[in-house]
């Protein structure tokens, strides 16, 4: 059954070129980027008659950029490339029988006996009217069964979109050709699992290319080679001095190691090893990276937005921070993707604990990546006071009140942010570092089940 | 030339590796995480918007050379990309998830281009008469085919018209997992499979009762999971893991679960048609079809009522620290059956000693009428009132005991509370005791600043002495400047400490100033 249902794919796989279909050797190349776009390149070989031919390729990625597409194969010229979207429906083939004989079959439902009559289909506007011998009938108007036979499918009608090339052969024969070109539906991004050993503070990353395939078709054993790398222009944002608040920066420093891996222009490629069959809707993971017993240090972060103040303690962020260096480290350029931490519990199993998302990572950087909230340690900033100095001048007494409920001590960075233009900070209870301009960093250490508060009094313009 | 095609085909083709099928899971292990937005609160058993980490231990026996290892009956809410398979050989090239499933519309569309038999039924008779066809297309819901006599739509004439398929096209009901893998020598082993699935969730379900003289409170609490999977994981190790844990938007891999064979024809209206709406829209062969339409097109796929609420016997659950996150273990093994909810005792406290404090939280400089104030109960997470472990969040519901019935007070959600951190309980607002403030002048002061003066009237109808807090909001560098009771602060803002006596009542006047601005 399986050679039988293959080779029936063997046919739909093939070049139609107007008249018989040809089997045809057929080899795929996809390239996939990583925002759903593809490069695909379909080399077969199709029979060439001489002289005007059009060639049809049923088999395309469904959302095809048709203006994309390109055929090339030696000694021929392409007169005009057509994408037909035109497709077979009961209503369409209706539609295109209009002023056309059709077969009707009425069936007598008492005796189940068959009267066959040739009608004219004269309109199916709403309603089918025909013109049956002298009368005129609107199909099925009395609800009686009747069959309504056609005797051919329209010619650009089809059962999916398709693409059309009209050639001009030079010599007649059979002859390699390559059909290329881009896709949406196609995308690929990374997913890593790191399982983090608390007793000795190190992780093992293992790491997986994730492929989807949602472009409506199959692309058999395709040779595929994934880009890290977006080549589409992007939105560069607004050149405004004032951008809201910046998401957390997962990179803390850019390495500046090169790697072994292939790269193409500043995109690092990652071939598959082997021809793969990429199913429609299908998830594909490949593995590509596997690294074991990387130092990783776990910390505990707190951003406090600018007068942010709360009545209930909240939660910091617990963080996990690893180099990607080949000395102490991943040792490897990582693509885009989410990277999920994992650690054992006390029967040994491995537990999430949270998932990051992680920018293209060049080798040598510092990540930073937080998991999730601590349910231990807590912080509540409060503006104790605000006072107005000057016409514009103000000072903010701030406070910061840090908890721990674990059974040891641990270091919070504590982030101070939104102290735009001239502001400085006029006395605090531990010396601040200024990460920039705008933010303001205490290292504060709370003792195992124990608290901690910080102060620090802070003049701004505004 | 077409067999040295197929030849390739066949040496090359990945469906050329021999389908191995796992066992099912010999050891199961469920850990679930809460919704990860939902601060506090219960779950929601109609849309599970937490998650579980499943782990599935399963035998395999792999043969020699290429082998495509089938992992079924995985729940329903898989994230494909987060699966882990351990115990493999290390030959794995690939892991895989396929997105069609089984369904009408889905073998239809497996079947199109390829040989099928239309099977058509004499009303009158009951005689079935099969014809041998092709199927040209399934475009738009509109099935068009073609037999010896000529070319069809599907349905459209009236008859009782179903095609009879082969085979199900490699289609499997449920998403199924598989492996790629190239194994050196024949080997039986010991796999494990780990993913996260969506559509579970947990809470925990607090019952606060509170002794009849009003001093202590005894705490109890559930662990409530739900399973919204259609799979269930019998006898398994189940556990359930507090704290926010940080899930990106990740990217749900698509899965087309198809549907019915919709069989639109061509128009279909006819002489007595008074209204222009195209009925063949809403007109279908049978009314099965209808009903199934109907179905379809119900907003979401609700997940069919939970079966039953099953409460296992009063065995605490037991907590461990996991990274920053607490785990709570269910001590025995335990059936996470397929959309149930059910609970298991996380703690029981008794005599907490505990504070009612009635309060009230207002604009320092605006009048306002009579309010009622606002109650609560006060204790702190620690040994020396009776608790000191972590309290997940979730739902409190408050009773007190009336000569020996309970009575529900108010219910209320909680967040996560650690250890020695204050816990107050919401009790709603209590009509006895009325709160209003009379703003009394208000002028211009030197140095540009605003000043007012407050009276605020507080009126006890209960019995007893009350704790009564006051807590004023102002404008920024607003100041208390004078008051005739004294004036503390919490969390930066004004407030006033009072004991307000038995069926009576106080008034407090406080003096404000703040910048103009």
């Amino acid at each position: 059954m399986d050679a039988a249902r293959l080779i029936v794919v063997g046919c739909l796989l093939s070049v139609s070129s107007g008249g018989p279909a040809i089997a045809a050797d057929r080899t795929v190349s996809v390239t996939i980027y990583n925002d759903n776009l593809a490069l695909v390149q379909d080399r077969r070989d199709i029979d060439i008659k001489g002289g005007r031919q059009r060639l049809e390729f049923q088999d395309v990625s469904a959302q095809i950029r048709p203006e994309t597409a390109a055929l090339a194969a030696a000694d021929i010229s392409i007169v005009e490339q057509n994408f037909d979207f035109d497709l077979l429906t009961p209503a369409k083939l209706m539609e295109k029988a209009v002023g056309q004989e059709v077969t009707i079959v009425r069936v007598n439902p008492a005796t189940g006996a068959e009267t066959r009559e040739q009608a004219q289909v004269l309109a199916t506007n709403g309603g089918v009217v025909l013109k049956i011998g002298q009368r005129i009938e609107v199909l099925r108007d009395d609800g009686l069964p009747v069959r309504v036979i056609f005797d051919k499918v329209p010619d650009n009608l089809r059962a999916h979109p398709t693409l059309s090339v009209t050639v001009i052969g030079g010599h007649a024969g059979t002859r390699p050709a390559t059909l290329s070109y881009l896709t949406p539906g196609l995308g690929w991004r990374a997913d890593y699992v790191a399982l983090y050993s608390e007793s000795d503070g190190k992780i093992d990353v293992q790491g997986w290319v994730t492929l989807t395939n949602s472009s409506g078709v199959t692309y058999e054993n395709a040779h595929t080679l994934l880009v890290a790398g977006s080549p589409t222009q992007v939105d560069g944002g607004s050149p405004n001095r004032y951008r809201g608040p910046q998401p957390r920066t997962t990179l803390q420093q850019a390495g500046t190691e090169s790697g072994s891996r292939e790269r193409l222009g500043d995109y690092y490629l990652y071939p598959l090893a082997e021809p793969t069959t990429i199913a429609n809707l299908q998830t594909k993971q490949v593995s590509f990276l596997d690294v074991h017993g990387v130092p990783a240090e776990h910390g505990y972060e707190f951003r406090n937005s600018w007068l942010g103040t709360s009545e209930t303690p909240q939660s910091a962020k617990s963080i996990y921070s690893f180099s990607t260096s080949a000395h102490a480290g991943l040792g490897d350029q990582l693509p885009a993707g989410i990277l999920r931490f994992y650690m054992r519990d006390k029967h040994g199993d491995p537990q999430f604990i949270g998932e990051s998302r992680i920018d293209h990572t060049p080798m040598g950087s510092t990540l930073s990546l937080a998991t999730g909230d601590a349910f231990d340690v807590k912080v509540r900033a409060v503006v104790d006071k605000r006072t107005r100095l000057g016409n514009l001048d103000w000072q903010s007494d701030m406070r910061y009140e840090l908890s721990n409920a674990l059974p040891r001590p641990v270091t919070v960075k504590l982030l101070q942010q939104g102290l735009w233009g001239d502001s400085r900070i006029t006395a605090e209870s531990q010396k601040s570092t200024r990460r920039s301009a705008d933010t303001a960093e205490w290292a504060v250490t709370v003792p195992a089940n124990g608290k901690s508060t910080l102060t620090a009094t802070i003049e701004t313009r505004f | 030339m077409r067999w040295a095609t197929l030849a390739w085909i066949l040496a090359t083709a990945s469906a050329a590796a021999d389908n191995i099928a796992a066992s099912p899971p010999v050891e199961l292990s469920v850990t679930v995480y809460r919704a990860p937005f939902r601060a506090a609160g219960s779950i929601n058993l109609d849309g599970l918007a937490g998650f579980a980490l499943v782990s599935e231990v399963r035998n395999v026996h792999l043969p020699a050379g290429l082998s495509r290892l089938r992992f079924e009956g995985v729940a329903d809410g898989i994230e494909p990309a987060s699966a882990i398979v351990t115990g493999l050989p290390p030959g794995v090239i690939e892991k895989n998830r396929e997105g069609k499933l089984l369904s009408p519309s889905a073998l239809i569309a497996a079947t199109l281009g390829k040989p099928v038999t239309l099977l058509r039924t004499d009303k009158k008779t009951g005689q079935p008469q099969r014809l041998d066809g092709s199927l040209l297309s399934d475009a738009e819901g509109g099935v068009v085919f073609q037999t010896s006599e000529g070319i069809e739509a599907l349905r459209c004439s009236g008859l009782p018209e179903t095609f009879s398929f082969t085979g199900v096209g490699g289609l499997a009901a449920k998403p199924v997992l598989s492996v790629l893998v190239r194994s050196a020598e024949a080997s039986t082993r010991t796999v494990t499979l780990s993913y996260l699935a969506r559509n579970f969730d947990w809470a925990a379900d607090y019952i606060a009762t509170l002794s009849s003289d009003g001093k202590t409170m005894d705490l109890g609490a559930w662990v409530t999971l739900a399973n919204g999977n259609g799979v269930g994981f019998p006898s398994a190790q189940t556990q359930v893991v507090a704290g926010r844990v940080n899930r990106e938007n990740g990217e749900v891999e698509p899965l087309d679960a198809g549907g019915p064979i919709l069989a639109e024809c061509w128009p279909r209206g006819s002489t007595s048609d008074s209204s222009s709406i195209p009925r063949y829209l809403l007109q279908f062969a049978d009314e099965a079809t209808r009903e199934r339409m109907d179905r379809m097109f119900k907003k979401s796929a609700a997940p069919a009522a939970m079966q039953a609420i099953s409460v296992t016997a009063a065995r605490n659950v037991q907590e461990e620290q996991l990274g920053d996150l607490k785990l709570y273990r269910v001590p025995s093994r335990t059936t996470v059956a397929s959309r149930q909810s059910k609970q298991v005792r996380l703690m029981d406290r008794l005599g907490i000693p505990i504070a009612r404090v009635y309060g009230a939280d207002l604009a320092a400089d605006e009048s306002a009428s009579l309010a009622p104030a606002h109650l609560l109960i006060r204790t702190a997470n620690d040994t020396a009132n009776h608790l000191g472990l972590p309290l997940p969040s979730g739902h409190i519901a408050v009773f007190a005991t009336s000569s020996g019935e309970k009575l529900l007070l108010h219910e209320s959600d909680i967040k996560d509370r650690a250890v020695d951190e204050d816990v107050e309980i919401d009790l709603g607002d209590s009509p006895d005791v009325q709160v209003t403030v009379e703003r009394e002048t208000a002028t211009a002061g030197p140095a540009r600043t605003q000043e007012h003066v407050v009276r605020v009237t507080i009126t006890n109808a209960r019995p007893a002495d009350i704790d009564f807090e006051l807590r004023l909001r102002m404008p920024a560098g607003g100041r208390v400047v004078h008051a005739d009771h004294p004036v503390g602060n919490k969390n930066g803002r004004p407030l006033f400490r009072l004991i307000v006596p038995a069926n009576g009542s106080m008034t407090v006047r406080y003096q404000t100033e703040y910048p103009h601005s």
